[in-house]
């Protein structure tokens, strides 16, 4: 399995990146921020690199002006 | 670099050695620690995993290294009694029900974001339930359009009984929509909740 995960700052952008991701027909997991990425936010997405292209992710994103980082796991 | 070798000694003993050991060493700093015992190992994975020490594990016939790295800190009056998991069969002897469709009160869109945070990680935690049961908008996490399908799917195929509320299922008129999980009836529900030893709720 190889997966992405995308770390906010605030809550709000997760849900409104949840919110355009899933209009945008888009299969990505939300999950509790893994511990060892410290982050103000609690919540990320999770991205199975198999099944869906992170950079059209990341592009959607950042077109909407949500910040983010994405780590590998 | 230093070795504990805790073979042949029963928990609390390994933990309490490895802690030791730890408290001697410098950040970053290298210990090995010997055990041949599985449940053992395993406690002490978990001790050094939730003090935020890097490991690896290698095996040896029924001996177990795990190579740890001093990358988190240690306190010298943290217990280690908690984490003396006892040989027990695979699951642990709780339920975990879904009342609702969201977790928590409050703010709704925040509450589903919550609940599917919560089921995505149950396939990741130490102790897992035997059973999770479904009911009134909860059977929502179960049905075709799921945004958690998969992980119910992979918990599922852990072992793990899921039961969703057949009344409820009926009630919103979503049973052929089902697409996880054992309908059940009250007495089954009932049966899970009173026969286990701790109940949870999300």
């Amino acid at each position: 399995m190889n997966y992405k995960i995308i770390v906010f700052q605030t809550t709000h952008h997760v849900l409104k990146s949840e919110k355009i991701l899933e209009k945008a027909g888009f299969k990505f997991d939300i999950i509790p921020t893994p511990k060892k990425f410290s982050s103000d936010c609690g919540m990320s997405i999770r991205v199975d690199v198999q099944v869906t292209n992170i950079e059209d992710i990341t592009k959607i994103l950042e077109e909407n002006n949500l910040t983010f980082k994405v780590y590998e796991i | 670099m230093k070795k504990v070798d805790a073979r042949g000694k029963l928990c609390p003993i390994p933990l309490i050695m490895t802690k030791k050991a730890l408290l001697e060493l410098a950040d970053n700093e290298n210990l090995e620690v010997i055990l041949d015992n599985e449940t053992t190992k395993s406690n002490v994975e978990h001790f050094l995993r939730d003090h935020k020490m890097e490991l690896r594990t290698t095996q040896q016939g029924k001996e177990f290294i795990i190579h740890v790295n001093k990358t988190g800190s240690i306190q010298e009056n943290v217990s280690v009694e908690e984490f003396c998991a006892i040989d027990s069969p695979r699951l642990n002897n709780y339920v975990i029900t879904v009342k609702r469709n969201v977790m928590g009160n409050g703010s709704d869109e925040l509450g589903q974001m919550l609940l599917k945070a919560a089921i995505n990680t149950i396939p990741d935690i130490d102790k897992k339930p035997e059973k999770m049961i479904f009911f009134n908008s909860g059977i929502e996490l179960t049905l075709n359009n799921s945004p958690v399908l998969e992980s119910l799917k992979k918990i599922e195929n852990m072992g793990i009984e899921i039961l969703v509320c057949g009344t409820c299922l009926d009630y919103f008129n979503k049973k052929s929509e089902l697409a996880v999980g054992r309908v059940s009836n009250m007495y089954d529900i009932l049966d899970a909740m009173t026969k286990t030893d701790k109940v949870v709720f999300l």
